[in-house]
């Protein structure tokens, strides 16, 4: 699919494009925090024998995407961590991404993942090979399975507009990536936050996007408009890592119910 | 004295005596008896039969002369002397301790007959009194006087008098004739009383304030507030409830009309004071003419507002990893409210919709630091540019919160500091609240890319607010990934974190957090926006992420005054008498390890603004730490008003007690004596009760008990005298019998 996509549009709209990001890339940029450090970081949580994530360009593309939308900064280098690696615990955010099924995890994964949550980190999983009506690939049921194994009483419940990562920064209406899936995304909620986020809608084919410019993986059903909210929804999911439940805050009540209640799609 | 008198021999038992004159009494009836019998001589019979007897009966007496030196031992009387303020008071232009002192005097003229003890009663029990010293008391415990008196391993007292003007804390108004009773149970001797005043002085005055509860910041505090009208024309009075502040007048905070009935009348205000801490209020009526105590028109009273729940704006110019570390700590806290407003987009950003779409809101700049600035206890500006939201307007704004008693805590970041503008403003100017100097030359550096890790000063390593930090990461700090170039530190500001190796212009360390006392306010530079690694990086997972909550735990706790965070608390044991030097106390943090005790100051000043300088202040005094943890320093005489003390401790920041000190207090809130209470707690005891212009000398004090200091005994005559004596005596009965017919 990856390759076949690629060569039709490569010609049609691969060198504009490439135009248009070089050029953006020149353009003046806001400095991000002092050496990206604390800048949001999509990791790449690596397990197993895995080596890379499902969709290796989508991380670089959600940090481009969230940088050029908004103010958060973000490292537009990715950077991965395995497991069982000391260094789990140097940043907050863990994109744990597959196609496959999960081997099951060592007892030093299992420590690294217990102790990134206990200092309250959040974990996007996101099944890049769900079945056709959305629900879990084997990634998707194994991951869960394995994560049942670091967090006791990990079951997760199902989110959906009403939750603040969908209002973070965009509003909207439910969950789409490469396919449409559920309305809905899952999630682990430990002491009232939010710590793992399932995503069967394998938003990270939705984002990636290859050197050339092109967008590597269709988007089913919607096309364009479904990868732009596919998009949205991580960009989201960012500021809900950057901002925590900024949005659920009194001061912005008003404000959303009125637009909402413009908005066709929502519920009043 | 020297006295002489006779005795029986001092070998013989009391019953022997009496055995004795009852077998003399005996014999002398039987004699009587036995003259019937007679035929003639009666005269002889009787004369040498009694004399017989009688010589008999010396014989076993064996009489003997004791001379002694004695003394008179007057019975010992306590007088408790009223030593409270109210003593102060005057009526017919004598004081009331000046009637007392005149009591005193009379009573002492009894000297020679009764051993006084003169004690003075007040707050709590009873000391020595010295008739020198003005009345400072501030209650009138009398019911812990007697208890002292009682409790006393001296000898027991035969009778109690009390001097007094009547109004007393204990025993209370209206107490019942047992209350009173119960007063004297463990004495168990009559209380005498004598009163030094009849009539009120004509006066209005602010008897009582109570507050409904506790003040909390922004919470309507109800106050009760009773008025009294004594020998003036006074059916209703105005009542003003006021705050005294040091950037103006006392403001006013709420009045109302008290109407009086039968002299008092009550009436209730509601207040809301806005900044937590000490807080003054000034209650103050207006006074009718003819008002002879102008001093209880007005009552000082210091409340402690709490806060409920600390309100603090939180202000970030980008989401970072840093702003979701402190607003996961802030929204942690149940006991703080956050306001939070997060720029998530500049107008540079391109978030390709519609605004409908997005659920962004506008940066309410004009009413947060305009309106709604005095609501929150506290302002944190993280990571944030003053410029492009139209804030720089508004930090006049800010710089007056501070020094009006608000919070503020500046966070790095990019956008910080020099980068947000902040140099040229009240912020950071010469003048500026913020601890640290910023340099607002053109082309100044901002920031410093170069990661490094925070160097702990001394000051950080002693000051009670890092505390936390320090027993939960020790001296290690995490790595950081730049820092704000920040300023030299201003005079008054504290460096708790440097630089390792940069340099501010004046050549010291580069400071990297540093706090600083402005005003009433304090504030906070943090020239760092990797505190977040506190919870996430190896540091982090060795002590379970404890280190970032550690962090803010103090410096928001130091910043809302946690006495947690203090190093210092500063108490005033005996309140603040105006006019009479008082102690202020100060309880330091302990020193730590090889710590060297220095020397501490104290600063006073005056909060409410006077017409004219107070004399004597600013005030400036210092103290030497020694081995334990207290200085004491003696302020002296103040004016009625309301003061702000400061401690500076070496190398630790300031610590603020604010106090107030009034010329009669709650003693002369009340300026009527009560005789009444007086003259039941006489009765009750079995005691007298007098006014002072009544003759003192009738008090039935105890009588004086005779005392012998020497003794001397010598017989009359030797035991073998009296014998013989008696054996010719009886010889002589004898003889005198058998020649008037008697066997």
């Amino acid at each position: 699919m990856r390759g076949h996509v690629g060569r039709v549009r490569i010609f049609t709209f691969g060198l504009p494009l490439l135009a248009a990001c070089l050029l953006a890339l020149a353009l003046p940029r806001r400095a991000s925090a002092f050496g990206d450090v604390g800048a949001f970081d999509p990791r790449v949580l690596l397990t197993g024998t895995e080596t890379e994530a499902a969709r290796p360009d989508a991380p670089p593309r959600w940090s481009w995407e969230l940088v050029q939308r908004t103010s958060a900064p973000a490292r537009l280098r990715p950077t991965s961590v395995r497991a069982d690696e000391p260094t789990i615990v140097e940043t907050p955010f863990l994109y744990w991404s597959g196609a496959r099924a999960v081997s099951p995890l060592t007892s030093r994964e299992i420590s690294g993942l217990r102790q990134f949550f206990s200092l309250g980190g959040l974990m996007l999983v996101d099944d890049a090979a769900p079945g056709e009506e959305g629900q879990p690939g084997p990634f998707g049921k194994t991951a869960r399975g394995e994560l049942a194994r670091v967090l006791s009483d990990a079951t997760p419940i199902a989110i959906g507009d009403e939750n603040v990562i969908f209002k973070s920064f965009y509003l909207l209406r439910r969950a789409e990536g490469r396919v449409a899936g559920t309305k809905t995304l899952d999630a682990v909620v430990r002491g009232g936050m939010t710590r793992i986020i399932f995503s069967s809608h394998d938003l990270g084919g939705a984002l990636a996007r290859g050197p050339t410019g092109v967008w590597e993986y269709s988007v089913t059903p919607g096309g364009d408009a479904q990868r732009e909210r596919a998009i949205r929804l991580a960009v989201n999911i960012s500021m809900f890592a950057l901002c925590s439940n900024y949005k659920d805050d009194q001061v912005h009540a008003p404000w959303l119910m009125r637009r909402r209640a413009i908005l066709p799609g929502f519920e009043p | 004295v020297t006295t002489t008198h006779l005795a029986s021999s001092s070998d013989l038992p009391p019953w022997a005596v009496l055995l004795a004159g009852l077998l003399l009494l005996a014999s002398s009836v039987i004699l009587l008896f036995e003259l019937r019998r007679r035929e003639r001589g009666g005269v002889a019979i009787v004369t040498t039969g009694l004399l017989a007897v009688m010589t008999l009966f010396v014989a076993v007496l064996r009489p003997v002369r004791i001379a002694s030196r004695e003394s008179l031992l007057g019975g010992r009387v306590v007088v408790l002397a009223d030593s409270s303020r109210s003593m102060a008071l005057a009526e017919g232009g004598e004081t009331r301790r000046e009637v007392r002192d005149r009591v005193m005097a009379k009573l002492l003229d009894r000297a020679k007959e009764v051993r006084f003890t003169l004690l003075g009663f007040g707050d709590g029990i009873s000391r020595p009194l010295d008739p020198s010293k003005k009345p400072t008391d501030g209650r009138s415990d009398l019911a812990s006087a007697l208890a002292a008196v009682a409790d006393s391993p001296e000898e027991r007292p035969q009778a109690v008098v009390v001097v007094s003007d009547g109004r007393l804390d204990d025993p209370p108004e209206g107490s019942s004739t047992e209350a009173l009773k119960a007063l004297d149970r463990a004495l168990g001797v009559p209380i005498h009383v004598v009163a030094t005043s009849r009539e009120s002085p004509p006066d209005a005055s602010v008897r009582r304030v109570a507050a409904a509860g506790a003040a909390v910041a922004h919470v309507p505090l109800p106050l009760r507030i009773q008025v009294g009208c004594v020998g003036l024309v006074c059916d209703e009075l105005t009542v003003t409830a006021k705050e005294l502040r040091d950037d103006g007048p006392p403001a006013l905070l709420a009045s109302g009309l008290a109407h009086l009935k039968g002299g008092i009348g009550t009436l209730d205000l509601t207040v809301t004071l806005d900044r937590a801490g000490p807080r003054i209020l000034e209650i103050g009526i207006g006074a009718p003419p003819g008002d002879a105590i102008k001093e209880n028109d007005r009552r000082l009273v210091t409340l402690d507002v709490a806060r409920e729940r600390i309100r603090v704006l939180h202000v970030a110019g980008e989401p970072t990893n840093d702003v979701r570390a402190l607003r996961d700590w802030l929204k942690g806290d149940a006991s703080i409210d956050v306001v939070a407003f997060f720029i998530l987009r500049t107008q540079s950003d391109a978030p390709q919709a519609d605004q409908r779409d997005l659920s962004l809101i506008p940066f309410p700049v004009d009413e947060l630091f305009t309106e709604h600035l005095p609501s929150f206890d506290a302002v944190v500006l993280q990571d944030f540019d003053a410029q492009p939201y139209g804030l720089e307007k508004y930090l006049p704004n800010l710089a007056h919160y501070v020094r009006n008693g608000g919070g503020l805590i500046m966070v790095g970041g990019d956008n910080a500091f020099v980068k947000g503008g902040y140099a040229n403003t009240p912020l950071g100017n010469e003048t500026g609240v913020l601890p640290v100097h910023l340099d607002g030359t053109p082309g100044a550096t901002p920031a410093d890319l170069a990661p490094f890790t925070p160097s702990w000063t001394e000051a950080g390593r002693s000051v009670p607010l890092l505390a936390p930090l320090r027993a939960a990461v020790g001296e290690e700090l995490p790595v950081m990934p730049g820092a704000n170039v920040l300023g030299d530190p201003r005079r008054e500001s504290l460096v708790l974190w440097q630089h390792p190796s940069r340099k501010a212009p004046s050549g010291v360390p580069m400071p990297v957090l540093a706090v600083a006392e402005e005003g009433n306010g304090r504030t906070i530079a943090l020239g760092v926006d990797g505190g977040w690694q506190l919870e996430f990086s190896q540091l982090g997972a060795r002590t379970g992420g404890r280190g970032h909550a550690a962090l803010w735990d103090g410096l928001l706790g130091w910043l809302m005054r946690d006495p947690r965070f203090e190093p210092a608390q500063l108490s005033l044991p005996g309140g603040c008498v105006a006019s009479t030097p008082s102690l202020l106390r100060a309880h330091l943090v302990p020193l730590g390890p090889g710590a060297t005790p220095g020397t501490v100051s104290l600063d006073v000043t005056r909060i409410d603004q006077v017409s004219e300088p107070t004399a004597g202040l600013p005030l400036h005094l210092e103290g030497k730490r020694r081995a334990g943890e207290s200085v004491e320093f003696v302020l002296p005489a103040l004016e009625s008003g309301g003061y702000t003390a400061r401690l500076h401790t070496p190398g630790g920041p300031a610590t603020r007690f604010d106090f107030a000190c009034e010329t009669g207090g709650d003693e002369w809130a009340d300026s009527r004596p009560d005789p009444n209470r007086l003259k039941a707690l006489a009765e009750a005891t079995g005691g007298t009760f007098l006014f002072a212009d009544e003759d003192v000398g009738r008090l039935p004090l105890p009588p004086p008990t005779r005392v012998s200091s020497e003794r001397h005994v010598v017989p009359v005559a030797p035991p073998w005298a009296w014998t013989l004596l008696a054996t010719v005596a009886l010889g002589a009965h004898w003889i005198t019998r058998r020649r008037s017919g008697l066997s």
